[in-house]
């Protein structure tokens, strides 16, 4: 066995391997090893094999089709040229040069009734790989033979609870989160011991009574009372701190029932990773009443701000509006809006508390609030480019006819929102990419995406100067990071609703994106050599 | 087409219920014993249209082997003997059995299509594991919860994956070798040597798992020699590696195997699909 193992490191070949803490830390280059690229959620990738100048000639390498699924919105993990590509409840292990499957893992559900997406992706870490089930298991597998090491429970399926967000893995512990999916089910954020899938800690975003921040929710409305953790988030290992985005409150559109400022929902928060302790966090939508979900991805930059160096935190929030915080303390540094149709607020105030308009939350014959309900920016994740030093993301313009009802909470995972808006998709409808500039959040340029109606997919930012792209309708887009300039685009045929990610194998830097029920794999075209 | 066979299936068990009567209830076990009765029963009374063991007959469908849309349950079986499927040559046995009998042959049949973790295993289960770990050498390429080798495929479902009968054969006799597992030794133009199972192959491209859980990506280009196996790296003589004792208690310990704790993958008609 030996010998063998010596073969196996001389060998020039690819292998999977042990990722290392260290490897985690590292920014995109070879791997990608993170939902978001790395832990500061940068999904700015080292490789520069793909240029401006040469992006022209980007080819489909290879594609990859999922078998009996549609709407894929995950985000693979590469691992030595090994892909980890997740639908919901399955998982597939792919050779990254040619697509070509190495094995798969298909989780078996309970009930059919609960087979419901999303899914949005794995972790790695060590020999293993991590994923969830809509129907709240945690898996880890061996990431060789795609064996199951262990599987743990995470929520109670019956009650309403999904798990949709890839687990974040820092220091031996996978991070996941849950969805009750604006169904009045209370969220939560839990570490589980990496090795044996021990639960070692769990954070609730809603506070029990006598709970700091229990004082922002009237009467019991905090027993049903939301705060989803849906989407993955962001972790800074200098300060060992997890920075995670916090969904809506429940019921989404009926504030009546839950007065209050509803801690700490629609916040940004900060959690000791080795306790899950909250030690700051920063409310975006005090009392929100437009499902406006705050967990849009933060990314985490070090930079100058008003002549000081310092540890930033940005978000394009789902209300309309660019922030700036120090994530040190999660102190409000500077908020810009670029939600142009934003009629909610007079602005943001010097503490980074909305100017709330009165009269503008939904009623029962409606009222026109934009954002809409789908928000001015989603779970698409955005990046940013240090050598441009602006932050991009996917933006809508949009307004909804928002009303309320008085829909009470029903046990067993039924809907609980109270209401919903009619999206206004007017001539005023508008979906784009755009760059801020990291600290003003002033827009440097605006790219249409033409034909898009709905969000679409996310962004990945390279060092070779091209940022990627998946719109909507398909088109998969290469984008200038100065100008916003398209500089290719390839047709996949088919609705995106992922992000890109990029990796390197064999000496080849690739590009991959699902679209709809299918990997793409994308390189520079290179002549094929007829065999031998 | 799935819902209307499941519909159909649904629509069958209403049917069977809806004289009025509680579902059937079965009077005589499901042990060892009951199943040699009912197999006794079967061939006694069966097989002129569905053949010895329900193996193949001339005027009916095999009732082993693989098939979806199976029915499962005991009320469903038990419904079909006693009441025959009207428009078909099944004709009601009720009348002409002892319903004890009936109930005998349920069981029998249930053992024969029931994934081995439904079946009444005899052996020593704790023993089958001294097995799977140590004499049987099972542990080193087959993994059981995480523990034990990544080169022949994971047991920790093969329980409810697999019939009794399945899971015997695949011990005693050779079987072709499953995808993606078959032994393979590439010689690379470079000289280096890789040795392990192949995940997936075509003409340009190689996935191998090594024999210490590592991934190979191969060029066919850079590939100057290929060794395919023809044989399984599975033994398939525990008939005559184990004793009798052995080799039972090592079936009994691999039928006990399920995921989730025992959430069974065949839960009723119309569900099932191996």
């Amino acid at each position: 066995m030996k010998a063998v193992l010596t073969l196996a490191l001389m060998t020039s070949l690819a292998a999977s391997a042990q990722v290392t803490e260290n490897q985690l830390e590292q920014p995109p280059g070879q791997d990608w090893l993170h939902y978001n690229g790395d832990y500061q959620s940068k999904r700015f990738s080292t490789l520069d094999q793909i240029t401006t100048a040469n992006v022209g000639s980007l080819v489909n390498k290879w594609t990859f089709h999922v078998p009996g699924q549609g709407g894929l919105e995950s985000v693979p993990v590469v691992v030595n040229g090994v892909m980890y590509l997740t639908q919901p409840n399955a998982i597939y292990a792919l050779d990254g040069r040619t697509g070509r499957q190495i094995w798969s893992y298909h989780h078996l559900l309970g009930k059919v009734k609960d087979r419901e997406g999303p899914h949005r992706g794995a972790a790695v870490y060590k020999n293993r790989v991590y994923f969830t089930t809509t129907d709240d298991y945690l898996y880890a597998l061996d990431a060789g033979s795609g064996n199951v090491v262990w599987q743990v429970k995470i929520g109670e399926t019956d009650e309403g609870y999904s798990s949709p967000a890839a687990p974040l893995i820092a220091k031996g512990k996978v991070i996941v989160g849950i969805s009750p999916g604006d169904r009045g089910l209370n969220g939560f954020l839990d570490a589980y011991d990496a090795e044996t899938g021990r639960l070692l800690w769990r954070y609730y975003p809603i506070p029990k009574p006598g709970e700091p921040g229990s004082e922002s929710w009237a009467g019991d409305s905090w027993q049903h009372a939301g705060g989803d953790t849906w989407l993955t988030g962001s972790y800074d290992p200098e300060q060992n701190l997890l920075i995670w985005g916090i969904g809506n409150p429940s019921p989404d559109f009926n504030g009546e029932v839950r007065a209050g400022d509803n801690l700490y929902t629609e916040c940004v928060v900060a959690l000791d990773l080795d306790t899950g302790k909250m030690k700051w966090y920063f409310q975006f939508t005090p009392h929100d009443t437009m499902d406006w979900d705050a967990v849009e991805i933060p990314i985490l930059v070090d930079a100058p701000y008003k002549g000081q160096q310092r540890k930033l935190l940005v978000q394009a929030d789902r209300n309309g509006f660019y922030y700036v915080l120090d994530r040190l303390t999660g102190e409000f540094l500077h908020s810009a809006q670029f939600e142009r149709l934003q009629n909610w607020t007079d602005g943001i105030d010097e503490k980074g508390r909305p100017r709330r308009k009165a009269g503008m939350d939904p009623t029962l014959t409606g009222v026109k609030i934009c954002p809409s309900s789908i928000g001015a920016a989603n779970w698409q994740s955005p990046t940013y480019d240090p050598d441009t030093g602006w932050f991009y993301f996917v933006a809508l313009e949009g307004c909804g006819m928002a009303t309320m009802n008085t829909e009470k909470f029903r046990p067993g995972g039924y809907q609980y929102r109270a209401g919903g808006d009619v999206l206004l998709k007017d001539g005023t409808w508008e979906v784009s990419v755009r760059a801020l500039e990291l600290t003003t959040g002033k827009e440097m340029w605006k790219t249409v995406r033409v034909g898009s109606t709905n969000l679409g997919g996310g962004l990945v930012a390279t060092k070779g100067g091209v940022i990627f792209s998946g719109e909507s309708p398909g088109e998969f887009v290469a984008l200038d990071p100065k100008t916003g300039r398209v500089l290719w685009h390839y047709n996949t045929g088919q609705e995106i609703n992922a992000q890109p990610m990029t990796y390197m194998v064999g000496g080849r830097q690739f590009v991959a994106i699902e679209s709809n029920s299918d990997v793409f794999g994308f390189a520079l075209f290179e002549p094929e050599k007829p065999a031998k | 087409m799935k819902w209307r066979v499941a519909a159909y299936l649904l629509a069958f068990e209403v049917l069977l219920t809806a004289k009025g009567q509680a579902p059937p209830k079965n009077p005589v076990g499901r042990g060892p014993e009951v199943v040699a009765a009912g197999r006794a029963v079967f061939n006694q009374t069966c097989t002129a249209c569905h053949g010895v063991d329900g193996g193949e007959g001339e005027r009916a469908p095999a009732l082993v082997g693989d098939r979806r849309f199976f029915r499962l349950s005991e009320g469903a079986l038990y419904g079909t003997i006693e009441d025959g499927i009207p428009g078909t040559a099944m004709v009601a046995m009720g009348k002409s059995m002892d319903d004890k009998d009936v109930w005998r042959i349920v069981v029998f049949i249930r053992a024969m299509r029931g994934s081995a973790s439904d079946t009444d295993v005899a052996g020593n289960v704790d023993h089958g594991k001294e097995i799977f770990a140590g004499k049987g050498g099972c542990v080193k390429c087959h993994a059981i919860q995480g523990k034990g080798g990544t080169i022949g495929p994971d047991l920790s479902n093969v329980g409810a994956q697999m019939t009794l009968n399945h899971l015997r054969d695949s011990l005693v006799t050779a079987t072709p070798i499953a995808p993606g597992y078959k032994p393979i030794t590439v010689v690379l133009k470079n000289g280096e040597t890789v040795k392990g199972i192949a995940k997936n192959e075509d003409a340009f491209s190689l996935q191998v798992l090594d024999y210490d859980d590592r991934l190979h990506l191969i060029d066919k280009a850079d590939v100057q020699r290929e060794d395919i196996g023809t044989q399984s790296l599975m033994p398939h003589d525990y008939d005559k590696q184990l004793t009798k004792d052995e080799l039972q208690d090592l079936l009994a310990m691999l039928a006990k195997q399920t995921r989730d704790g025992g959430r069974k993958r065949i839960d009723g008609d119309g569900e099932v699909g191996r």
